[in-house]
């Protein structure tokens, strides 16, 4: 018998993930999040924040709590391990041009290049699709993505002031980065 | 069919078969290619392409195309899998062999994926009249016909839809389908109406989200507890068991049972309807070294759902490879999405989650979307399209 997958116990916990994040978690759509190479730590508090409803996903809740009860150490270990692969969704330059001039306000957590900083638990935004990235701004800004959370009370302050309009720039811009 | 004699591919190495490339056994194949390419696949499936049941209730309302449905083999070829587009006709577990006609194929471990048959002698004169009386619960020719049809019927024309009893494929898909075609008439034949002849007490599946979408489609009556128990094409009338009602187009969906090769091989329970396993490997409780997965089997608190068959076909590859190579076999407990299309859209969904507890399937927590929307229309094709991948690429 050859190596596999399989040698990974993390593999046989995550069949049912690809349904909607795609293989490894690399979702090649542009409402599923990619969930590859995401930081243990801030994959862990998404899967705790879904199973409380504080993070209101009709899909996660029940999903993340079938990652707690299958191991969610383990879960979060194999996901981060996995390559990622940036989303195939093209998005237009003009777009991501406009979205540039606006992030300068997002680099002090996002960083430079859009790769976060895993140990403020902040995520990466760079290479996710554009429809998730937009809908998650539209979140935060009406505080419907963990009300209430003093961890984002900042972040949040700043989304109230960006204009609707300029979420699809945003979007754009940290989709297209590498 | 019928060419084949013999031993049509001599067993060298370890083979597992699999019966059936729909949604639960192209994943199957496909995953144990991933997990073990040095064990050899053969897929049994008399159609050249696969069409996609899941978003065919779009193609009666004129929002997709059944080419758009339509997917390759190619996929699975590239991984390895050998193809045989050829029907199952036997199964004859003693000497674990497959048979085709005349030919037969070996195996070390077989799957069957078989999908649904329908019981056409349940409603009087439907197994005459089954090449026109429409059911388009397997997505193909059947759907574009009924889509013609349904374009074609005079304005105030009335489509009836019936619903059987559960246990059938897809719960909530008749109410999907009655959603697109009360739709797709009240915007092109506003005189027309949607009868449903239900013989359920109720809307099955997402009842309040279905109800709260009807709303919408006044052109819907809706008849609960209402059992089709005959036909007459000659008159175009379905008698149930208290009323008769005309139709112009009849969408009859019969009740069903597992496919005929699970019948044939006893795979099925005494209700002769169902296949009975093991929550865990999928292995039948009837037959050794026989994996039954998706619409065919029974006893697991999941829906009939193309999702439920996708993720079991992944845990009984898993299982077989670490059976054949002889490890522990992990827990993989099933999960199920269903999203539904209530208008050309929006879009509502049911998620449950699963885990296996003493040996057996046991749910976590269901759960609705709040209430219909375009972003839920949304997510839905980032499911199809990761769905499809999963299965086929
Ligand atoms: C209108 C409609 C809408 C639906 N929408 C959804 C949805 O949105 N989401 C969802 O999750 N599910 C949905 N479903 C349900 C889904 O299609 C089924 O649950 C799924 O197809 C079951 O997979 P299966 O492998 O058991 O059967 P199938 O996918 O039907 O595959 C069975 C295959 O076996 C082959 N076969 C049968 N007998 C033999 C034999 N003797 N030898 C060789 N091959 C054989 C057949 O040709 C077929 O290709 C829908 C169903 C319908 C009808
Ligand atoms: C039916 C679809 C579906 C399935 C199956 C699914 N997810 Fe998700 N997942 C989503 C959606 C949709 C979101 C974004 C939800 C939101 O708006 O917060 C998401 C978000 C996530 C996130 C947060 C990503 C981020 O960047 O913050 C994680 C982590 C995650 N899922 C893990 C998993 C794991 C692990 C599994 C399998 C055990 C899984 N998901 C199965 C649909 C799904
Ligand atoms: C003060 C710090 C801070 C600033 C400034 C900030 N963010 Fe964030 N951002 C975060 C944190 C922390 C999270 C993770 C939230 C969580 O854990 O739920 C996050 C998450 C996100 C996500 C969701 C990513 C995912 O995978 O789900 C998006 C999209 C996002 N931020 C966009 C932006 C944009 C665009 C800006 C600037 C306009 C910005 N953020 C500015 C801290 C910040």
């Amino acid at each position: 018998r050859a190596a596999g997958p399989l040698d990974d116990p993390g593999f046989a916990k995550v069949i049912t993930c690809a349904a909607c994040h795609g293989a490894n978690g690399n979702s090649g759509s542009d409402m599923m999040p990619i969930i590859s190479g995401l930081d243990p730590a801030y994959f862990k508090r998404q899967i705790e924040n879904y199973a409380a409803g504080k993070r209101p996903s009709p899909e996660m809740e029940p999903y993340a709590k079938e990652v707690q009860f299958l191991g969610a150490d383990q879960i979060a270990a194999y996901f981060a391990a996995q390559k990622r692969v940036p989303t195939p969704i093209r998005v237009s330059a003009e777009a991501a041009a406009r979205g540039k001039t606006i992030a300068a306000q997002c680099v002090v957590c996002h960083g430079p290049d859009g790769k976060g900083e895993a140990a403020r638990l902040i995520p990466g935004l760079a290479g996710q699709p554009p429809g998730y990235l937009a809908q998650q701004m539209a979140l935060f800004k009406g505080d419907t993505r963990d009300p209430g959370d003093p961890l984002l009370a900042a972040k949040k302050a700043l989304m109230k002031i960006i204009p609707d309009g300029q979420f699809a720039d945003l979007a754009a811009y940290y989709s297209s980065l590498r | 069919a019928g060419t084949m004699t013999g031993d049509i591919a001599p067993k060298s190495g370890r083979r597992v078969v699999v019966i059936g490339g729909g949604w639960g056994g192209s994943t199957a194949a496909r995953y144990i290619r991933i997990a073990d390419p040095t064990i050899e696949v053969v897929l049994l499936e008399p159609n050249r392409e696969f069409v996609s049941c899941p978003f065919s209730n779009l193609v009666l309302s004129g929002q997709r195309s059944i080419e758009s449905l339509t997917l390759s083999y190619g996929g699975l070829r590239a991984r390895g899998v050998k193809i045989i587009h050829e029907l199952a006709t036997a199964i004859e577990p003693d000497t674990k062999r497959v048979r085709i006609g005349e030919g037969y194929l070996a195996y070390d471990r077989l799957v069957v994926s078989p999908g649904v048959d329908f019981q056409w002698e349940q409603v009087e004169g439907l197994a005459a009249a089954r090449d026109t009386v429409l059911h388009a619960w397997k997505a193909g020719p059947q759907t574009v016909q009924l889509a013609a049809q349904i374009q074609s019927m005079p304005d105030g024309g009335v489509f009836v839809l019936t619903v059987p009893r559960v246990a059938y494929r897809c719960p909530p898909g008749p109410y999907e389908r009655i959603c697109q075609v009360a739709w797709y008439l009240k915007g092109n034949k506003p005189k027309s109406k949607v009868i449903v002849l239900d013989a359920n007490p109720n809307i099955v599946s997402k009842t309040g989200l279905f109800r709260a979408a009807w709303r919408a489609y006044p052109n819907i009556d809706y008849r609960a507890s209402q059992k089709v128990v005959a036909v007459d094409t000659s008159t175009r009338e379905v008698r149930t068991e208290f009323d008769r009602v005309k139709y112009d187009v009849l969408n009859l969906i019969p009740p069903q049972r597992a496919g005929a090769i699970a019948v044939q091989a006893d795979l099925v329970g005494a209700d002769k309807r169902w296949c009975e396993v093991d929550h865990v490997t999928y292995e039948s409780v009837k037959q050794k070294n026989i994996h039954v997965i998706g619409d065919a089997t029974i006893g697991l608190p999941v829906p009939k759902s193309g999702n439920v068959a996708n993720n079991m076909g992944k845990a009984a590859a898993l299982s077989i490879v670490s059976l054949l190579n002889g490890q522990a076999v992990p827990l993989m407990p099933p999960g199920n999405t269903c999203y539904s299309w209530v208008s050309d859209r929006e879009a509502i969904a049911v998620v449950n989650a699963y885990k296996i507890e003493n040996g057996k399937v046991v749910q976590i927590e269901q759960k609705l979307t709040p209430a219909q929307s375009v972003s839920v229309a949304q997510r839905a094709e980032g499911w199809r399209q990761s769905i499809w991948a999963d299965m086929l690429s």
